[in-house]
């Protein structure tokens, strides 16, 4: 006689029942905080960006892939395995960042909205076709012997050690991108033009310059996203698409410009996602996005902790 | 503004000058049949499949005439595993290259978007692995299917668990396209039907990484067998996942496709997670239908691996054809399609005939995976061995 089934409709919730449905719940929150780094990190990037430079970076998504990409080619190609073939994504990416700029988006750093969204939107499509071309349309996973190996802890709750490792490095980057931005000089100077561009030029501050390496920096972070992402999913032209919206969705969430803020609400997307998931199914997980995109603007447009003009 | 004119007048010539390009090339010395697959995209494993099953047809056909006497060449359209593609490649077949006969798609739901193109253009199609019940439900005479359909899967796979155990519980897991939503439906008709209860029915997105929660809702509520229709890369990860979350059912079947894939139990795709799993299949090397082997030692020669049943289902679907055209002594659509109507031939992939409906009868064995192989083990005349329990995860190697 199962608890479950005294009347029709009733539960009976006996400390079994409890514990049974305690632990599912926990181990989609941790695998949600696992998921949840990651969004974390791409979220700081296009948090920064769109901090330092008011671009809302509709390539963001595409620039993850191309990191996923860097990181598949280290391995297949040499054998680097992606929890350190992640570093060169990130260098690569740095570096096409601050080409990006100096090349297309200074141009229109002083134009409208509208400009640079055609001009992000541009890029996006230019990025992930071009991989087409050079890698195909088709799906390329990563093999490696971490990958099969599950910690265990009790009976109830299990997670990947290949999530867990990204987990970590993810943790160590996204402090460091925080505190670098808090207490360095190019950290003070990014709050700065953030603040206020023209006072900043006029305290001596080389706007252009220091926005060209933000920009290459947040794009470093979402290099490194993307490598750690590799391990866990697989790699084709269009799997960016969905990520440049949840950093929307985290931006927005966590306040416009504010990267502790967007770090924060990486995390609790995660872990929303994952219960959602758990509570209502797989497909719930995607409407659950937008949905807090919506409730969060006409609710609160500032988001958690913004305080950064909208 | 005269220039302006003049630019106008030049890009519109240039455009109708590419448009009406199409294939000015010399007809008289090749026989042409357009094909449309999945090169590239997630089903690029499978298009390729096709590719090397065609392949292998065209050398067989050549070899004995080819087609009313001309060599055989096939016109290639990738539709990059996308509905709007493959209609996109029945207008580029039929209007610029001016081929007479479709092949194709892959995926039930590039397929399905196919039918309503291919009856409006009034071409024959026929379809080599598309399984969703749903793209034969027009009923139109233009389109023929070679392989079994997703009520044939669900039907053979309950008869096998009857037969084996009787267990009545069984949780659905299928890919949200027309493939997976199809299968699941057939699935749940017929365990229905056959006193079996579903407890649990998971449509999930096939590009996720991340199926672990839908996983410990399943495991929720112990079902005895899964059933998933999944494409081979969430196959893949979806076993992994069910290792980490702990979810051991008796029974892991499938609706094949991923499952029944040839890199499926190897180190491209589950490797050592695939083994036990079963899977429902059209055809496997070891048949005996007259051309099997000569058929898996030809695409093995050719590509160095063993195909597995879609290749041979393109190989079967352009054989049909070619004998079709041969007897119609035609090479217009209508003829030939009147002539695939009256189709009854034996091939490596069985006796193919096809019904009012244009669906052919196709037998579906039931495999399952031992020792990283796949084995017939139902129905018994045609059973290789007996079928082996499947341990529970925690206690496999």
């Amino acid at each position: 006689m199962h608890p479950g089934d005294a009347w029709p409709g009733v539960v009976v919730n006996t400390p079994h029942v409890m514990e049974a449905k305690l632990w599912p719940a926990l181990q989609a929150v941790l695998d949600g905080l696992l998921t949840g780094s990651l969004y974390a990190l791409i979220g700081m990037g296009m948090a920064l960006i769109f901090g330092v430079m008011r671009i809302v970076n509709f390539a963001h998504g595409a620039f993850l892939v191309l990191g996923m990409y860097v990181t598949y080619l280290l391995f297949d190609r040499l054998g680097v395995n992606p929890y350190l073939g992640f570093l060169a994504a990130a260098a690569v990416l740095f570096v096409v960042g601050v080409v990006a700029y100096q090349l297309l988006l200074r141009r229109i750093a002083e134009r409208s909205d509208f400009m640079q969204i055609l001009l992000t939107l541009g890029v996006s499509l230019i990025v992930s076709d071009s991989a087409q071309l050079v890698f195909g349309a088709d799906h390329r996973q990563i093999n490696f012997a971490l990958r099969d190996v599950n910690l265990r802890f009790g009976p109830h709750i299990a997670l990947n050690a290949p999530e867990v490792v990204s987990f970590a490095i993810t943790a160590v980057v996204a402090t460091g991108m925080f505190l670098f931005v808090m207490k360095s000089r190019f950290g003070r100077a990014l709050r700065a033009i953030a603040q206020n561009r023209y006072a900043a030029s006029l305290m001596g501050i080389d706007v252009l310059r220091t926005q060209a390496l933000a920009f290459g920096l947040g794009l470093a972070a979402v290099g490194v996203a993307g490598g750690l992402l590799l391990p866990a999913l697989y790699v084709y032209p269009d799997v960016g698409g969905p990520y440049t919206l949840k950093a929307f969705v985290i931006v927005v969430l966590g306040g416009m410009g504010s990267i502790e803020g967007a770090a924060i609400a990486g995390v609790v997307l995660g872990v929303v996602e994952s219960l959602t998931s758990l509570y209502l199914g797989n497909e719930w997980a995607l409407v659950i996005d937008f949905a807090i995109f919506l409730v969060v603007l006409s609710l609160r447009p500032s988001g958690l902790f913004g305080s950064q003009r909208v | 503004m005269r220039t302006r004119w003049l630019i106008d007048a030049i890009v519109v010539a240039l455009f109708v000058a590419a448009a009406c390009k199409g294939n000015a090339a010399d007809d008289a010395h090749v026989f042409r049949i357009g094909v449309i697959t999945s090169l590239t995209g997630p089903a690029a494993a499978f298009g390729q499949a096709h590719k090397n099953g065609y392949a292998v047809a065209v050398a067989e056909l050549n070899a004995r005439g080819g087609i009313l006497g001309k060599p055989i060449e096939l016109v290639y359209y990738d539709d990059q595993s996308k509905p709007d593609q493959a209609v996109q490649g029945v207008a580029k077949l039929v209007d610029q290259n001016h081929v007479p006969i479709l092949l194709g798609a892959f995926t039930s739901e590039t397929t399905r978007a196919m039918v309503p193109a291919v009856m409006q253009k009034q071409v024959p199609l026929i379809m080599p692995t598309a399984t969703a019940d749903n793209v034969m439900e027009s009923g139109s005479p233009w389109i023929f299917r070679i392989c079994a359909g997703s009520g044939d899967y669900a039907r053979a796979t309950v008869d096998f668990l009857a037969h084996n155990g009787a267990p009545k519980t069984i949780a659905l897991i299928y890919e949200n396209t027309n493939f997976g939503q199809a299968n699941a439906a057939s699935m749940k008709t017929v365990a229905t039907a056959a006193g079996m209860t579903v407890v649990d029915d998971e449509a999930y997105q096939a590009s996720s990484p991340d199926y672990k929660a839908l996983l410990q809702r399943v495991k929720a509520k112990e079902p005895e067998v899964v059933y998933f229709a999944s494409y081979l890369l969430d196959a893949t990860t979806l076993l992994r996942q069910s290792e980490q979350v702990g979810l051991s059912p008796s029974y892991i079947t499938s609706a094949g496709t991923g499952f029944s894939a040839a890199e499926f139990p190897t180190a491209k795709g589950a490797g050592k997670y695939a083994e036990y799993t079963f899977s429902v299949s059209q055809w496997l090397p070891t048949a005996k239908w007259p051309g099997s082997k000569e058929f898996d030692d030809a695409y093995t020669k050719l590509t160095g691996s063993h195909p597995a049943y879609h290749a041979i289902e393109a190989y079967a679907a352009l054989v049909v054809a070619a004998d079709a055209i041969n007897r119609a002594k035609a090479d217009q659509p209508g003829p030939i399609a009147d002539a695939i109507r009256t189709t009854r031939l034996t091939t490596a992939f069985g006796p193919v005939q096809f019904d009012a409906k244009g669906q052919n009868a196709h037998p579906v064995l039931i495999t399952q995976i031992q020792g990283g192989q796949y084995k017939v083990v139902w129905p018994a005349d045609a059973a290789e061995v007996k079928p082996v329990p499947t341990p529970a995860w925690a206690d496999r190697h």
